[in-house]
């Protein structure tokens, strides 16, 4: 059974891009616009990877990675942020997210910054899901 | 051994006994009368007194009032004498220790000595201990004070609400915290108000279940939930609480609110700054968003060699799609830069307005649809044909309908039916107006104040910025008006007014013109 590969992403040209390299090296890409439908296809589908773009409408990806963090049927999921947000942005944000909780978020697999080439991201992918 | 004091006015036995008791170990003064007694008890402080009651004089009882007066500790043994039984009565009254009874025996005489010392030494102790106990109370009430002001101080100064309830649920600690939270004064609270009536709904029903069994409710980890402030508006919090119990029985509750607009403003803020950082504020935006546009050709190119490789139909499709959008964009913000920076004269030719409102929703019915927003039109059926800048109005309502339409997508709010109207109408003056409005996101005062005055977008890597900057200066240089009204949360409306000429094929006398 192939590995799921999750890519919220609101952008269609990327969602295209990254499902053409996610099926290029033999896994099955799913599709979510925004962090709202995100975390109902994460519910559905249970996916062994999530690549997560950050500046999205309704539910953005730090409120998304927040809750899949703090979900623990889910905070095991390996994430990949790929954003044009820098990663010391989003790690600060985090920070400011959990000021007041219990714990702190663990920080993404991996943080790739948009744009990325495809052999790079296929890279990453591999190495994770193995 | 004490010191002692004997008055008595026969002089035999004032030598009898001081001898005695001198031998006895005693520190013994003599006095012959009330008023030398008093003198010497001045001056030596005895703390055991053996006075005779018939004296001339100051009497005995006389000598037992002063001397009570000067110290009511001392020990004043009567000596009394047949017939004095009155006086050793109201002897007796003024706290006389003992009498003896003339003549003297040794026996009674020691005795009441040691009964006499045996009181002096309980009183000391007494006092002693007294003292010692009263200087324990005071240390420890100043420690409880310590606490309690330490206590009181974390309280009052937390930024936190700190509210506590006894058993019924009726309030009594409320401190500053809770004040800016809930929005009710202390007054308005403190033993008047039950927390029934404060706390959200779904924590009241867990503490009650709490208040009623030890162990039923489980309020300790910290949850978000919205409280409804006084004023009615809505705070979002976390929450954490505890029911206090004493030996066996439930003495009351304590909650812990906290803020959390202060979190949630920080963290819109800082996305609303990468926004910002990351798109069209400065050249550096436009650069950005070209950079965008090239990798939407790369990814594109890419996805067509797959494609082309396997022979996938479909997936050339994709792969061809991606490159014409992003050539669409290119070519629309090269427009829109052009737009920007070259004059434009108008081209008011004769048109039908209402005719271009229904193109410019058939070109944004499909992206509307896509993202559950309904498009309306209220159009004005007493426009008709009209001599204006079609051109220009096509140009400003698709930008300003593909605003809405992703005010309504950027727009948090769940559970609502986004709507987008354009409506047109003539107005005095040979003006028409249209509108475009939303029920989307809308823009706060300061958002509204920047959109016409530089390059400004809230849309992220979609936004160049310049959408509505064009549109302004398209309805400027065709010598119209444009407006926005806004209300965050609730929509926003544009309000374009144009003025407009009689269709010249309807004015008399320039048919022939050309």
């Amino acid at each position: 059974m192939s590995k799921k590969v999750l890519n919220v992403e609101d952008d269609v040209d990327i969602t295209t891009f990254v499902s053409t390299v996610v099926e290029e090296n033999g896994y099955i890409p799913i599709v979510a616009k925004d962090g709202e439908e995100g975390m109902r296809k994460v519910r559905e589908e249970r996916p062994d990877l999530i690549i997560l773009d950050i500046l999205m409408p309704r539910e953005s990806g730090i409120k998304m990675y927040h809750e899949l963090k703090m979900d623990p049927s889910l905070k095991d999921i390996p994430v990949v942020m790929l954003s044009a947000v820098s990663k010391r942005t989003f790690l600060r944000s985090q920070t400011a997210l959990t000021e007041f909780g219990d714990e702190t978020v663990p920080e993404p697999q991996a943080y790739l910054e948009k744009p990325v080439e495809p052999g790079d991201l296929a890279e990453i992918v591999k190495k994770i899901l193995g | 051994m004490s010191k002692l004091l004997i008055i008595d006015d026969e002089e035999g036995i004032r030598k009898v006994l001081s001898v005695s008791l001198a031998s006895d170990g005693y520190d013994v003064s003599v006095a012959a009368g009330g008023e030398e007694g008093i003198e010497i008890f001045k001056k030596e402080s005895p703390s055991i007194i053996l006075t005779d009651i018939k004296m001339p004089g100051m009497d005995g009882v006389e000598a037992l009032k002063q001397i009570k007066k000067l110290n009511p500790d001392a020990e004043v043994i009567m000596i009394t004498g047949h017939g004095d039984m009155d006086s050793a009565i109201e002897a007796l009254k003024l706290d006389a220790s003992d009498f003896l009874n003339k003549p003297i025996k040794d026996e009674a005489l020691s005795v009441a000595l040691k009964r006499a010392e045996e009181r002096i030494t309980m009183k000391k102790k007494l006092e002693a201990y007294t003292y010692d106990l009263e200087n324990m109370v005071r240390m420890a009430t100043e420690e409880v004070k310590r606490r309690s002001d330490f206590q009181h101080k974390l309280i009052t100064s937390s930024n936190d609400a700190v509210i506590a309830a006894d058993e019924k649920g009726d309030i009594i600690i409320y401190n500053r915290g809770a004040e800016r939270i809930f929005g009710y004064p202390r007054v308005e609270i403190i033993r008047k108000m039950n927390i029934d009536k404060l706390y959200p709904p779904a924590i009241v029903a867990e503490f009650r279940s709490g208040l009623k069994r030890r162990g039923d409710a489980d309020l300790s980890k910290w949850k978000e939930v919205a409280i409804v402030a006084k004023d009615g508006g809505v705070v979002p919090a976390r929450f954490s609480g505890s029911i206090l119990y004493g030996v066996d029985e439930v003495i009351g509750s304590v909650g812990f609110f906290q803020d959390l607009r202060e979190i949630k403003r920080l963290q819109e803020e800082l996305i609303k700054s990468e926004r910002l950082a990351a798109t069209g504020q400065t050249v550096a935006g436009l650069a950005h968003y070209i950079k965008n546009i090239l990798n939407g050709l790369k990814g594109g190119t890419y996805v067509l060699n797959v494609a082309l490789g396997k022979n996938d139909r479909g997936k050339i499709r994709s792969g061809w799609t991606m490159i014409e959008r992003n050539v669409g964009r290119i070519s629309d913000l090269v427009l829109n830069l052009l737009a920007y920076s070259k004059e434009r004269k108008p081209e008011p030719e004769d048109c039908f307005p209402n005719e271009i409102v229904e193109e410019v929703c058939a070109l944004m019915e499909s992206k509307a649809r896509e993202n559950n927003i309904k498009i309306e039109r209220d159009l004005d059926p007493l426009i008709g044909e009209v001599f204006i800048d079609p051109k220009a109005i096509h140009r400003s309502l698709l930008n300003l309908v593909s605003n809405a339409i992703d005010a309504c997508i950027f727009d948090p709010t769940p559970d609502k039916h986004w709507r987008v109207k354009i409506s047109t109408a003539v107005e005095e003056n040979h003006l028409i107006r249209f509108e475009v409005t939303d029920n989307g996101i809308g823009m706060d005062k300061e958002t509204k104040g920047r959109i016409f005055s530089a390059p400004f977008s809230t849309k992220g890597e979609r936004g160049t910025g310049l959408g509505l900057l064009v549109t302004e200066k398209i309805i400027r240089e065709i010598e119209g008006e444009i407006n926005v009204e806004s209300e965050p949360g609730k929509g926003t409306t544009f309000i374009i007014c144009l003025p407009y000429q009689e269709a010249l094929k309807n004015v008399k006398g320039l048919q022939d013109f050309d």
